[in-house]
């Protein structure tokens, strides 16, 4: 890679969250960089696959340097005599990977899963029970004059978003004026602090606080509960503005119970859209995601995880991670978190980062750094990823379409 | 490529004003020859009748408002799946299938061309990598523009009158996005509705904040697009789809545009009497008499076809009121500065007073009218009904006796109110269903290449047993011929091609840039530099099809 010390690279967009600013120089500082506007998260993103750039393998196998034709040669074996092959990872997967690897899957009969095999359980969609209202991030910044961040930081997690939405952290709002932020949080987070309104009931209880809100909505009378005083606040103020909107993400809809928790959201929404406009906006858990399930739902009809093990596409409604399912026996993960498999799987990497204790990896170039490609934005959005480091590197998807030739040539 | 001979075939090829000659056709290097050599694959067409390939001139198949569609009712594709095969990939089928089930349907049934009517430009690489993944047909797909807020400032300096600065924006538009053609939907509506849930009740309403009224989008828009010389007029889903009374707008909005070239999208939607709120009634033939005398306006009808539907349209508004109507799913998601959308599953019941009306009113736009090439077949899918119900809609056009039948069985007071039981005898000749299904669309579309088979014509072809049962004619050709290669035979897909991009490309001043970054800047969340889709991966293989500026 080359990386000259007084390069600045001017304007590309930023794979290191779902929000995909792509507004942003970068400038190298010290071992790192620097973003502009500054993002802390961003940084360390970019710095980071640089890092990786400079410092991985090309390719291994059984954790031996390799060359990428050998690596391929081994992995396309272990595709090949795969009983029960798993798909998985996307979380840094372009556009262009997702298409090439759910191709790649669908001739192999494979497991899907885009929605992370490790790490908390996203939860079950709640959208094909109901629908939502959704808008774009410029919807919601020029129309919202009041938005409530359900059990999510995003300050942390996606540290513009906020700013993107018209919350500046400086206290600036958007040409909307006056707007109110509003947090539903136990925690004390960085987000919080910044809320107008900070609203502190536990997650254990936010279908009673979303089904109240609807209830008091309606005009009905919520039994005693001691939430009363602080969902009338909320209301209150939703009652105030024309539009509004509700940001959640696995805080809601993570773990046990989290589709109930998104359908009691949805349900709300639908019921305060009655006279004015409200929308939701969900917080992906990596930038790679949204696109990911929007390509396996165009391919497939399906979105987050499927089987093609009987040659078409079943929808596949996990309550775990797929990873544990029983019979996986090789997995593939393309461009994700490369955890140590089971013993009983053998594990490959097509991915950007380091992999360890796989059978075979091979480092690919990173989207938005070394390679070009196409990111779905947290609220659907399409933007193109720049290259402003080329490398040497293939990408997963130009990996897939060679794993993919080799299988059924 | 394959030289092939169709031969001996009843060819109906109403462009060239070939009605059921039999003669040869001979394809070579894609196109339509004059002439094969003796080696050429020989194909019996005897006793069989041959049409170009179909033209779907108005259908939702690709981009983020079909693909949301998609995720909101799994349910619904499971048990219509589809396995790989050697040259084919797996998927679902159902209202709205995946791309590459959509693309082998089309083709199955004799289609090699579709238009996807509605993209939000902002979404162009989305719907561009969704047609990718659509294969056999050639696509092209249309741009929102109606509800734009960066045009709505560059009409109202213009004072609502067509601008140079503005026909260089709509050219640049086309450019970034690959588009082929504009589309205008609830122009001004979408975004009062975006508002405050507001809606348009006259032209002449005010967009608030943006000092337009939706007479002037449609005069400015559609005056820079024929001014243009776009291969394909400006396209319009009018104001006040779905309401008692929307004729009013309708005919108000055909006077509009006239003596400009306009293509009005779904008209049986905009066909209704009555007052608001009320009960509606046909008012089909006062907008036939209009078309009647303006041979510049055409229209697609959007047949309803009794049975599972799935409405999906830019025009949000729509779609609250289906929800309040239904109780039943809902999608909104709005499209800062371009445009909303809103999807809604719907059954259409033949006892159902309007749905047995919307039935009747489209009949009425197919039968009543004087000219095919001014009224063409759409279901405006799956709004209406998937595509997969076209066959069944050309036997209700060409077979009196089933379409009776059919009456029979709708709503009888619904029915009375329309034309249908006056006698209407009409049965369409296999020649009209190619006005209606393949040449007049591709005439209208601008598409010089497609819809007849001229010599240089693409060699788009589709070959059908000449049954009496209509609808299992056109449900299963014997052959479809894509860009000179068999693609289907006997209801088997014998390869799986990827079918061309469809763009246009009208000159502009390419310092509209300038005018166009600083309102970007303003209003978009998207860099003005990264809005346009520059990957050549995404936007070939295409073919350009030049504007001819008036």
């Amino acid at each position: 890679m080359r990386y000259s010390p007084t390069t600045e690279l001017t304007p590309i967009t930023c794979a290191g969250c779902g929000v995909l600013c792509d507004d942003v120089t970068v400038q190298r500082a010290g071992d790192g960089v620097r973003l502009q506007p500054p993002c802390g998260l961003g940084a360390e993103w970019f710095s980071e696959r640089v890092r990786w750039a400079a410092n991985t393998p090309a390719a291994m196998i059984h954790g031996q340097p390799a060359s990428i034709e050998a690596a391929l040669t081994r992995a396309a074996e272990l595709l090949r005599g795969a009983r029960r092959p798993l798909l998985h990872g996307f979380a840094g997967a372009t556009v262009e990977d997702a298409r090439a690897a759910i191709a790649l899957a669908d001739r192999l009969g494979a497991l899907v899963a885009t929605d992370g095999v490790d790490g908390a359980w996203p939860g079950a969609p709640a959208v094909p029970l109901r629908g939502a209202s959704t808008a774009t991030l410029g919807e919601i910044r020029d129309r919202s004059r009041l938005v409530v961040i359900w059990r999510e930081d995003p300050a942390t997690t996606h540290p513009r978003l906020l700013d993107r939405l018209g919350f500046g952290a400086d206290g600036s709002r958007s040409r909307l004026g006056e707007r109110t932020l509003v947090v539903v949080d136990d925690r004390d987070t960085a987000t919080a602090r910044r809320a107008d309104l900070q609203l502190h009931w536990t997650r254990e209880r936010d279908v009673e606080a979303l089904t109240g809100l609807h209830v008091l909505q309606r005009g009905l009378a919520l039994p005693a509960s001691e939430l009363e005083a602080d969902l009338g606040r909320l209301l209150e103020r939703i009652d105030a503005v024309p539009h509004a909107a509700f940001v959640h993400g696995p805080g809601l809809t993570g773990g046990a119970g989290g589709q109930r928790r998104a359908l009691a959201l949805h349900e709300l929404v639908r019921e305060l859209c009655v006279g004015r406009h409200v929308v939701t906006l969900a917080l992906p858990t990596a930038a790679g995601i949204t696109g990911a399930q929007d390509v396996l739902a165009w391919q497939t009809g399906y979105a987050q995880n499927i089987d093609l093990a009987s040659g078409h596409p079943e929808l596949v409604t996990a309550t775990a991670p797929l990873a544990t399912s029983e019979g996986v026996d090789v997995s593939l993960c393309i461009e994700g978190a490369v955890d140590e498999p089971p013993d009983s799987v053998t594990g490959i990497a097509l991915c950007s980062r380091p992999a360890g204790g796989v059978a075979v990896s091979i480092r690919t170039a990173a989207a938005g750094v070394e390679a070009a490609g196409t990111l779905h934005r947290l609220d659907g959005v399409p933007l193109a990823l720049q290259a402003p480091l080329p490398g040497d590197a293939p990408t997963a998807a130009t990996l897939l379409a060679r794993l993919l030739a080799e299988i059924a040539p | 490529m394959t030289a092939i001979r169709i031969s001996g075939g009843q060819v109906h090829d109403p462009a060239n004003n070939v009605d059921g000659e039999v003669r040869d056709v001979c394809l070579q290097d894609g196109t339509v020859v004059a002439e094969v050599g003796p080696h050429a694959r020989q194909i019996d067409a005897r006793g069989m009748v041959v049409m170009p390939g179909g033209v779907d001139i108005h259908a939702h198949i690709a981009g983020p408002k079909v693909n949301a569609a998609r995720k909101l009712s799994p349910d619904e594709r499971r048990d219509d799946p589809l396995d790989r095969t050697e040259v084919l990939r797996s998927g679902t089928g159902g209202l709205v299938p995946s791309t590459f089930v959509t693309g082998y349907r089309y083709s199955l049934l004799g289609y090699t061309t579709v238009v996807e009517a509605a993209a939000p430009p902002l979404a162009a690489r989305h719907v561009l990598s969704e047609l990718r993944d659509t294969p056999m047909i050639d696509k092209a797909f249309l741009i929102l523009m109606g509800n734009n807020q960066v045009l709505f400032e560059l009409i109202r300096e213009s004072g609502g009158s067509v601008s140079p600065r503005l026909r260089d924006a709509v050219a640049w538009w086309l450019q970034a996005t690959g588009g082929y053609g504009v589309k205008l939907v609830n122009p001004g509506g979408v975004e009062l509705w975006k508002q405050r849930n507001g809606h348009v009740d006259s032209l002449d309403d005010e967009v608030a904040g943006f000092g337009v009224t939706p007479r002037q989008v449609l005069e400015a828009i559609g005056g820079a697009v024929h001014e243009l010389g776009l291969p394909h007029p400006v396209h319009i889903h009018a104001n006040n789809l779905g309401v008692a009374g929307n004729a009013d707008t309708t005919l108000d909005t055909m006077r509009t545009l006239a003596g400009r070239q306009a293509h009005f999208a779904h008209l049986q939607f905009h066909s209704y009497g009555g007052k608001p709120g009320g009960q509606p009634r046909s008012r089909a033939p006062e907008l036939l008499e209009f078309l009647g005398t303006h041979p510049e306006i055409t229209a697609d009808v959007g047949q309803v076809m009794f049975g599972p539907a799935v409405t999906m349209t830019a025009d949000a508004q729509v779609s609250a009121r289906l929800r309040d109507l239904t109780g039943g799913k809902w999608i909104n998601h709005d499209t800062e500065v371009e445009t909303g959308c809103g999807i809604v599953p719907y059954t259409y019941r033949a006892g159902n007073y309007v749905h047995a009306l919307q039935w009747g009113i489209g009949l009425e736009l197919f039968l009543l009218g004087q000219d095919p090439w001014q009224v063409m077949l759409s279901t405006d899918h799956p709004n209406g009904g998937s595509f997969l119900s076209y066959p069944k809609l050309i036997r209700l056009l060409m077979d009196r006796d089933y379409r009776e039948d059919q009456m029979g069985r709708a709503n009888q007071r619904a029915i009375r109110r329309t034309a249908l039981p006056d006698g209407l005898e009409r049965e369409y000749t296999l020649n009209e269903i190619a006005i209606i299904t393949r040449a007049a669309p591709a005439r209208r579309l601008g598409l010089r290449d497609k819809g007849h088979l001229g010599i240089g014509a693409d060699a788009d072809v589709t070959i059908y047993h000449d049954r009496a049962d209509r609808e299992e004619m056109f449900a299963t050709p014997r052959y479809v011929i894509k860009g000179g290669e068999l693609a289907v035979e006997d209801g088997d897909l014998r390869r799986a091609g990827d079918g061309l991009l469809l763009s246009s490309h009208a000159a502009f001043d390419p310092d509209v840039s300038q005018v166009l970054a600083p309102l970007f800047e303003e209003r978009y969340t998207v860099a003005f530099e990264h809005y346009p889709v520059r990957d050549p991966a995404l936007r070939e293989p295409a073919r350009i099809v030049e504007a001819a500026p008036r």
